[in-house]
């Protein structure tokens, strides 16, 4: 899972308070995209629930803009982040759009649409994720020339089987090749994925490896997939390895809310309680 | 290796240290050291920019305790926000009644989540015993009401920390009535429905189960 910094950062433009009648101002005019990309942020981050919000994002779904990397500003900036902004409202009907965005050529638009739907548990998105991704690590799994992506979002569309959290046999056969990805960060999102939708406890103790890593990007994605998953029998790895007490304190909440529904934990080895996880992340404030 | 009494070679060590890992190892052995003479060469390592090398000048500070306090309070540099945010962490951990102030205004008002949950769960541990009682009972008076002020902060991992930071406050046998029922309301509040984050109403509740 990608790691982003400080939760206190927000994006550059126009960083000072706003309101909601500002920021639905800012997202309606299309003469300043700064001023919409920082306002459709804001909206998801607020949960908005005007009924302005939704056509708004979904209009601003469908605008395209190139990439100025002079400015810092990514392909299609305003697009991509009110996909996000609408993961986060957690409304049924932008499902239709976002669905219309994951087939994008634009991958990086790809890639927030399907953390969104990811996000919104969206059962339609579970056939083309699948079909994007069938052709497995050496076809939707292969560097392209020229950049460090891969063909597909990988990352983010495993993680969307996972959180939409249905366990078809064809989706487990198409994530599970991905379990031998080159990439540690695929090979961690298709475990994360495998576990939360399987529980078994092969995917934990593999995501457990992956902790240890030595690159500490490594071993923060696995803290951050060990928490979606709720793998309680993770704690004491998590508060053992070396990262920052913000991400594992992160992970800890996971394993407190998100805990899997499916089997838990290693036949005969009792999970860890609430109260265990609380205490643990006492000692890491 | 110097003996524990002599930290002047340690510190030689740390200002020779030409690379993050050079800087991280004498960083370890200085705070192992546990010397009072090693606080100010620790407190400089703050504003390195190393994480690594900051973790272990904090915990090494810590260990001084209330030997440290002076050291840290008189090099804050206002300028350098890494180094001011570890300070308020070392500060948090020691719980000397000398940094009560830092750790209040870095609760309200710094801008880093980590800061302000280290803030928060200070504010709760802070040794009041070298205190007379009226001057004890008027400073639990401040730890309170800047734990009650940031129920509302907007992280959850915030409100986590404050509702871990009122039940050590109030844990205290000789809390005031008036201020033990202030704050139980501050954590009925987090244990509430209205607190949207699971885990912070599930610790606000077994705060308030242990106070019982």
């Amino acid at each position: 899972m990608v790691v982003a910094g400080d939760p206190a950062s927000s994006p550059v433009a126009g960083g000072a308070p706003i309101t909601e009648e500002e920021a639905l101002v800012r997202l309606r005019q299309t003469d300043d995209q700064s001023l919409q990309y920082y306002a459709a942020w804001w909206l998801g981050k607020m949960r908005s629930r005007h009924p302005d919000t939704l056509p708004l994002l979904c209009a601003a779904l469908g605008q395209r803009q190139p990439r100025e990397p002079a400015a810092g500003v990514e392909h299609n900036a305003v697009a991509r982040n009110a996909a996000r902004a609408l993961g986060k409202l957690g409304e049924a009907s932008a499902v239709p759009a976002l669905l219309a965005a994951l087939e994008d050529e634009d991958d990086g638009l790809r890639e927030a649409a399907a953390r969104a739907l990811g996000d919104l548990g969206a059962a339609s998105a579970i056939a083309p994720l699948c079909r994007r991704l069938a052709s497995g690590p050496a076809g939707a799994g292969a560097l392209r020339t020229g950049n460090s992506r891969l063909e597909e979002p990988c990352e983010a569309m495993l993680e969307a089987l996972g959180e939409i959290g249905q366990a078809h046999p064809e989706v487990i056969a198409v994530i599970r090749p991905f379990v031998a990805h080159e990439r540690p960060l695929i090979r961690s999102a298709a475990c994360r994925a495998l576990l939360q939708l399987t529980g078994d406890p092969l995917w934990g103790d593999q995501l457990l490896e992956l902790l240890e890593h030595p690159q500490l990007q490594v071993r923060r994605a696995s803290l951050m997939d060990l928490g979606a998953a709720g793998w309680r029998p993770a704690l004491q790895p998590i508060c053992r390895t070396l990262a920052e007490n913000s991400l594992k304190l992160i992970a800890l909440r996971g394993l407190v809310e998100a805990r899997a529904s499916c089997e838990q934990g290693h036949p005969g080895d009792p999970d860890p309680s609430i109260a265990d996880i609380l205490a643990a992340m006492d000692d890491l404030l | 290796m110097a003996s524990p009494d002599h930290p002047g070679l340690l510190i030689e060590a740390l200002q020779r240290a030409d690379s993050p890992e050079r800087l991280l190892e004498a960083t370890e052995n200085l705070a192992a050291a546990c010397h009072p003479g090693a606080a100010l060469a620790l407190v400089e390592v703050l504003g390195f920019n190393n994480p690594g090398a900051a973790v272990a000048a904090v915990d090494g500070l810590i260990a001084l305790g209330p030997l440290a306090v002076e050291p840290l309070l008189s090099n804050l540099d206002g300028h350098n926000y890494g180094a001011r945010a570890w300070a308020v962490r070392a500060l948090a951990g020691i719980g000397d009644v000398r940094g009560v102030q830092v750790l209040e205004r870095a609760l309200a008002s710094d801008i880093g989540p980590s800061v302000r949950r280290a803030a928060a769960r200070g504010l709760g541990r802070i040794n009041l015993e070298p205190l007379e009682a009226s001057e004890r009972v008027a400073l639990r008076l401040h730890c309170l009401d800047a734990l009650l002020a940031a129920c509302e902060d907007a992280e959850w991992v915030v409100r986590y920390a404050v509702a871990v930071g009122l039940e050590t406050l109030l844990s205290q046998l000789s809390a005031p009535a008036d201020q033990r029922q202030r704050g139980l309301a501050g954590l009925s509040g987090l244990a509430a429905a209205s607190e949207d984050t699971p885990v912070v109403r599930l610790r606000a509740a077994l705060a308030l189960e242990r106070l019982a």
